[in-house]
């Protein structure tokens, strides 16, 4: 019960995080023109100019002369744009926390537009691209928490010798070595590898012909890399079902056991890519945390009961600083979802992140992305902070009954 | 050793003078600083980096950063190198290569080795090749000349929003430990919605917003240290409150108090100084990771500096693994069946980003470790 | 089997030092001293001194780095603790510093704290200063003393389970008695007494316990009692899976007992026995991996339902014998819900769980209020009649000394400097330290007197005084005492000293 009391609380502490980085983005969203924020909100609208006054033909209008621009004047009264900025930061606040983030801009890129999201509301489109983050985030968290506790118990339990000063060495190099750089390096060896062998590959270089959502060529599938041959098909949007939305779970569900197989492939190598960067930071921190812990008098009560030292590391130490440890996942946790805009370009993944990562290349802006994709992160992180003060509560007594 | 000679039996033996604390805290941290063999070196590289922005200073414009060379020109006009092989090599063209370049299969774009670029204070060759920006109408990027001027631009990016974010940070920090209370309540949960907001994110967002209308390289360059500094201030405003709440706890802090220092005082005499260390720490981490976070910023597409030649670590090194550059190479390989891998592309530009954040991250490690009393031995 | 007056613990020529950054800290320099069966040995001296560092080198549980215990003696039962001490690292001293380097051999280092098992928790038990900071916050009481149980009771313990009989025929009349005796009301001596009937009958070492507690708490709901008694005995039925279960941890704990003895005998020896040794280890790995694949059948841990139900009702016994009024709750308790002199109840509870020769104190009743501190002394002295072990007794509180001890030695500088009987120290202290000590204690009985105080400070141990590390406070001092080092001399009936001024016969051992 106090438990819940606990969770409560510490949630709540949270909505104002919410509203304040809602208001960050407020600030920034206002200092933007005018016509750029009715885009964001209203949609994309090519035959109707965001003037205030429009030739009447233009609306249909059988009157010669300039008429009022109904988009513009009725976009410009819902966002409250013509009332005090207080009214306007309620407003926005409320659209955001309502998910009303707006329309998907019709910029256009490098490589054109994005085909099927240019109109849609913003929070639809995240949505589509959102599981794919998720499954990535998924694997490497795994990755993240095999390597790095007992890498780091390991090198706090032999400190200062070789295993120490290795995985010091690679935790350096984790902090030091740009992920785009990796990721681009492990993508070009495994191309050459599997296509030296095999004659494709799993992975696919970062063109936006390679996608089903950043694919405007009109051919599908492309045919250049393995992997988007045997991607489900069904995915695009109304072929299949896709109950879900997570390619691994929808595949699993269909009964198509490889394609599953073949989905969490391809998210491995991204994965440990960007788990390397948090590992760094994460086993300096656990090691550190076990070095003061196995200084505390309880171990060494431990030890003088006559407790196998294995069990002292595991047991007594280990569970009192993986308190430290899922604490510092809490907050690294906005560096990690910060890298996912990179990994997923280097890897031509449909996540979020890269929708992010495209909508910055379009011109003009997607603001409409930038934004709601920004808030969605925040989002994620805000949920992976709750979900960290639940584990802490349930794995410290003192947070759980004190 | 002690000589038992004196007359008192509880007076202590005459010693050689108290040195001044601050530098027997300086000669301790040495001490231990020096027997972190980790640490020296990151210090050398580092000092090496310095050494080459200062001389980057001097460095001749960028006018010379980018040369054109038209496939059809020939040489180059300022070529006066002892060395008058250059790869110029039109794509698809059935010529043979000139000796000295890459042998680069058919459909792949041309790239120049590294024993072939030039160096605009004629110094003849250089050791780190060139880096194809357009591969039809074939430009060359001296990746040496970028790298050096590029010292420039990273290290003052990186050092200005290192130098201000802790500033700012200092005086929050100091503000919020030191009052306590709603201030620190206020203050805490400021840090924590700028925490919240993924740094990568947020940098783009300020520079997408008000970045467009700037053209002017010094404003953009201020503007992207400012929009740094937003994201980085919470660190060290966090860092110097956790230490202010240790040392405002302190005796010495209570006797201040006792004898009448006024709130002020005591912030610049007695907590500054016993909780700054660990700013020094946080900076020179943070220092490697500024170019870092720029390149990855580059590479996703978006354009932090006005054009993709700016003379800039992360943005070379982001041009050099962008998917043009690599799609170019998949493609080579997936088609020929021998093909070159561009190595100098993706090494020196990476080489300078990592060398220059694992030092850092060394020297930083080596000082924490030094600093830190119950981190030694 | 050791007798009273027997020596369990001898401890010769002790030197442990800490190399820091400032230098060499000799913390101990040549201690010796003996404990014998049902005698209890307190161990006296101002703070730093080195009486806390001599009982944590004995167990080698110094932090290393920056101590290490360099030469020296701990003769347990004969073995000697720190066998092969001496080759576990080289000392190189850096220039004129006075700084040394330290190259430590981390294999020798390993093996030897796994020696260590056979000695810690099952011959030596320690109770520590802070009983807050010494009881791991994350785990339940019964949790931590059930796990120091199982490690040295285990074999009887699940012995005890595994022979089990709840279904013999006189536990149903036993349990109807007892019913019956709970329905009426009767006193608690006699609920359990018939409570021990019933668990005789079914013939597990915890049912009496959990009996008389069900007993007791039925008393608030009297209808049902004989059908919650009868389902409190249901642990006792113990299915295949959960029988395979027991068998096998009886298995590892077996095997890990037979690992301890061979350590003993490769200490009492001073040779290794290295096959025995692997092949044993490897046994005991092979198990710990079916520990794991059992761990994975039981999903939930229902396999080891009977085995953690003993574990917990055992504690509950073991806090019965501690005097905690509520064992029941307090074993289901964290160690932040309980008040100082319970935790201190707690560790000693923990601590005899193992029935060791040797109990070692640290400091128990430093951190604790006078009544509290009364009771805990009280029940050190009940324990120790009835358990009939050694106590090690460290404090820097003559008066607890005077209280509990048979024997004193008086610490100063890493050294003793007096040992002796605890009468004949208080009535005729002889080293000038103890004097001084002593003179320092405010006394009721002559309220006029002013305190006496030693004059000066503790030395530095990084470079202490020469010869007698006493010379430069002692009022006494000669210039013998500046030279040389005093050497332990027997004043008669087993009063030794470490001082120039006496010239009886000096102790060899």
């Amino acid at each position: 019960m106090r438990l819940w009391i606990y969770i409560v609380r510490r949630a709540a502490l949270l909505i104002p995080v919410i509203i304040g980085v809602m208001t960050i983005t407020f600030v920034l969203v206002s200092a933007l023109p005018l016509q750029e924020r009715l885009v964001s909100y209203y949609g994309p609208n090519p035959k109707v100019p965001y003037n205030p006054e429009v030739s009447c033909q233009k609306l249909g209008i059988d009157k010669p002369g300039n008429c009022r621009n109904p988009f513009y004047y009725n976009g410009l009264h819902a966002l409250g744009l013509d009332r005090p900025i207080v009214v306007q930061w309620g407003i926005y606040i409320f659209n955001s926390l309502t998910f009303n983030w707006g329309f998907v801009g019709n910029g256009t890129g490098a490589a054109g537009q994005i085909p099927l999201a240019a109109g849609h509301p913003v929070v639809e489109v995240l949505g589509w691209f959102l599981p794919y983050t998720l499954e990535l985030a998924a694997l490497s968290l795994i990755i993240i928490l095999a390597v790095a506790l007992p890498l780091g118990n390991l090198s706090a339990v032999n400190r200062n010798r070789p295993v120490d000063q290795a995985a010091r060495v690679m935790s350096f190099s984790g902090y030091a070595l740009p992920q785009f750089l990796l990721g681009t390096l492990l993508l070009m060896g495994v191309v050459l590898l599997i296509v030296g062998t095999l004659g494709h590959s799993l992975y696919c270089p970062a063109t936006p012909g390679n996608s089903p959502y950043f694919d405007f060529s009109g051919s599908w599938p492309p045919s250049n890399c393995f992997a988007n041959n045997a991607y489900p098909s069904w995915l695009q949007k109304g072929q299949i079902s896709s109950p879900t939305g997570f390619p691994t779970i929808d595949a699993m569900i269909h009964g198509q056991w490889l394609l599953a197989g073949d989905t969490v492939l391809r998210i491995i190598i991204p994965a440990l890519v960007i788990a390397f960067g948090t590992i760094a930071v994460l086993l300096r921190f656990v090691r550190n945390s076990m070095l003061e812990v196995l200084n505390l008098d309880f171990v060494r009560t431990a030890r003088a009961k006559g407790v196998a030292e294995s069990t002292v590391v595991r047991k007594h130490a280990g569970r009192n600083s993986l308190n430290v440890t899922i604490t510092i996942l809490g907050l690294t946790f906005a560096g990690f979802i910060g890298g996912f805009p990179v990994i997923e370009s280097v890897f031509n993944l449909n996540g979020v992140g890269r929708l992010l990562a495209y909508s910055v290349t379009l011109t003009p802006y997607d603001f409409g992305l930038i934004f709601g994709s920004t808030i969605l992160f925040t989002f994620l992180v805000v949920a992976a902070n709750i979900i960290v003060d639940v584990l802490y509560a349930y794995l410290d007594p003192r947070v759980r009954l004190g | 050793m002690l000589a038992p000679t004196q007359e008192a039996p509880h007076t202590p033996a005459p010693r050689a003078r108290r040195p001044n604390p601050r530098i027997a805290q300086f000669r301790r941290t040495w001490y231990f600083f020096r027997r972190n063999t980790l640490a020296m070196v990151g210090l050398g590289i580092l000092i090496f980096f310095i050494a080459v922005y200062g001389f980057a200073f001097f460095y001749p414009a960028p006018a010379t950063q980018l040369q054109t060379y038209q496939a059809s020109q020939g040489l180059p006009p300022s070529n006066t190198s002892i060395f008058p092989e250059i790869c110029t090599y039109t794509v698809g063209s059935p010529a043979p290569l000139p000796s000295g370049c890459y042998p680069t299969p058919v459909g792949f774009p041309s790239v120049i080795g590294p024993t072939t670029a030039l160096s605009p204070l004629g110094l003849g060759p250089l050791p780190m090749g060139s880096l194809t920006i357009n591969p039809g109408n074939i430009q060359f990027y001296d990746i040496f000349d970028g790298l050096i001027k590029g010292t420039d631009w990273s290290l003052t990016i990186a050092f200005g929003v290192v130098a201000s974010g802790a500033l700012i940070g200092v005086v929050v920090g100091m503000v919020s430990g030191y009052f306590g209370g709603v201030v620190d309540e206020s203050i805490m949960r400021l840090t924590d919605i700028f925490l919240s907001i993924p740094g990568l994110l947020l940098v783009i967002i300020v520079l997408a917003v008000f970045a467009p209308e700037i053209t002017s390289i010094d404003t953009r360059v201020a503007l992207i240290i400012g929009a740094f500094v937003v994201i980085w201030w919470p660190t060290y405003a966090r860092v110097v409150r956790g230490q202010v709440l240790v040392v405002r706890e302190q005796r010495f802090v209570e006797a201040a108090k006792a004898a009448g220092a006024h709130s002020g005082r005591i912030i610049r005499k007695h907590i500054m100084p016993n909780s700054i260390y660990p700013v020094f720490v946080q900076m020179s981490l943070d220092v490697g990771s500024v170019p870092l976070l720029i390149a990855a910023i580059v590479f996703i597409g978006f354009q932090i500096f006005p054009n993709q030649n700016f003379p800039e670590w992360g943005t070379i090194a982001a041009y050099s693994v962008s998917f043009n550059v690599v799609q170019s190479f998949i493609t080579a390989c997936q088609t020929a069946s021998t093909c070159t891998i561009p190595w100098w592309q993706f090494l020196f530009p990476g080489l300078a980003l990592f060398l220059f954040a694992i030092s850092v991250n060394f020297f930083a490690d080596g000082l924490r470790d030094a600093l830190d009393p119950r981190l030694r031995r | 089997m050791p007798q009273r007056g027997d020596v369990i613990l001898d401890v010769r020529d002790l030197c442990t030092y800490f190399y820091t950054y400032d230098g060499v800290v000799r913390a101990l320099d040549g201690v010796s001293f003996k404990v014998r069966r049902g005698e209890t040995v307190g161990m006296a001296g101002e703070t730093g001194c080195g009486k806390s560092v001599t009982m944590f080198s004995a167990l080698r549980l110094i932090p290393d780095p920056p101590g290490r215990t360099v030469s020296g003696k701990v003769l347990f039962q004969g073995a000697n603790l720190l066998w092969g001490i001496e080759s576990e690292a080289k000392m190189k001293p850096i220039g004129t510093t006075g700084r040394v380097k330290v190259t430590r051999k981390f294999r020798r280092i390993k093996a030897a704290n796994e020696r260590m098992m056979a000695v810690r928790g099952h011959g030596i038990s320690m109770i520590f200063q802070e009983p807050t900071s010494a009881m791991n916050p994350l785990f339940p009481i019964y949790d931590q003393i059930g796990e120091t149980l199982l490690l040295h009771r285990g074999t009887q313990l699940l012995e005890g389970l595994l022979s089990a009989t709840p279904d013999a025929p006189t536990v149903r009349p036993a349990l109807e008695r007892l019913a019956e005796a709970v329905e009426r009301r009767a006193g608690p001596g006699e609920i359990r007494s018939l409570a021990k009937t019933a668990a005789e009958a079914i013939g597990a070492p915890s049912a009496e316990t959990q009996l008389y507690y069900r007993a007791r708490d039925a008393r608030q709901n009297p209808a049902g009692v004989l059908h919650q008694l009868t389902r409190s005995i249901h642990r006792f039925r113990i299915s295949g899976a959960q029988r395979a279960y027991l068998r096998h941890q009886l298995g590892l704990i077996r095997s890990q007992e037979r690992l301890k003895q061979i350590y003993m005998a490769e200490m009492r020896s001073g040779k290794l026995d290295r096959t025995a040794k692997i092949n044993l280890r490897n046994r005991i790995r092979l198990q710990r991996w079916s520990h794991f694949y059992f761990s994975l059948w039981g999903i939930r841990g229902r396999i080891s339902k009977p085995l953690k139900d003993e574990l917990f009702w055992q504690t509950v016994r073991l806090l019965e014998g501690v005097q905690i009024a509520n064992p029941v709750q307090v074993a289901r308790g964290y160690p932040f819900e309980l008040s100082g002199g319970m935790l201190q109840r707690v560790m000693i509870a923990m601590a005899l769980s193992s029935e060791p020769l040797l109990l070692m104190a640290d400091e128990p009743t430093t951190a604790l209020d006078v009544t509290i501190q009364a009771q805990i002394l009280d029940l050190m002295r009940d324990l120790k009649q009835r358990v009939g072990m050694g106590i090690l007794l460290v404090t820097h509180d003559l008066a607890v000394i005077a209280e509990v001890a048979d024997r004193v030695c008086i610490m100063y500088a890493g050294q003793i400097v007096e040992n002796a009987a605890v009468k004949d120290l208080f009535a005729h202290p002889l080293h000038p330290y103890t004097q001084g000590l002593l003179a320092s204690i405010p006394r009721m009985d002559q309220p006029d007197k002013r305190l006496d105080s030693i004059p000066g400070s503790v030395p530095n141990l990084i470079s202490p005084p020469t010869g007698c590390r006493f010379h430069p406070r002692c009022a006494y001092a000669m210039e013998i005492c500046k030279k040389s080092r005093p050497p332990m001399t027997e004043e008669g009936n087993g009063h030794h000293v470490a001082c120039f001024l006496y010239h009886g016969t000096p102790v060899t051992e």
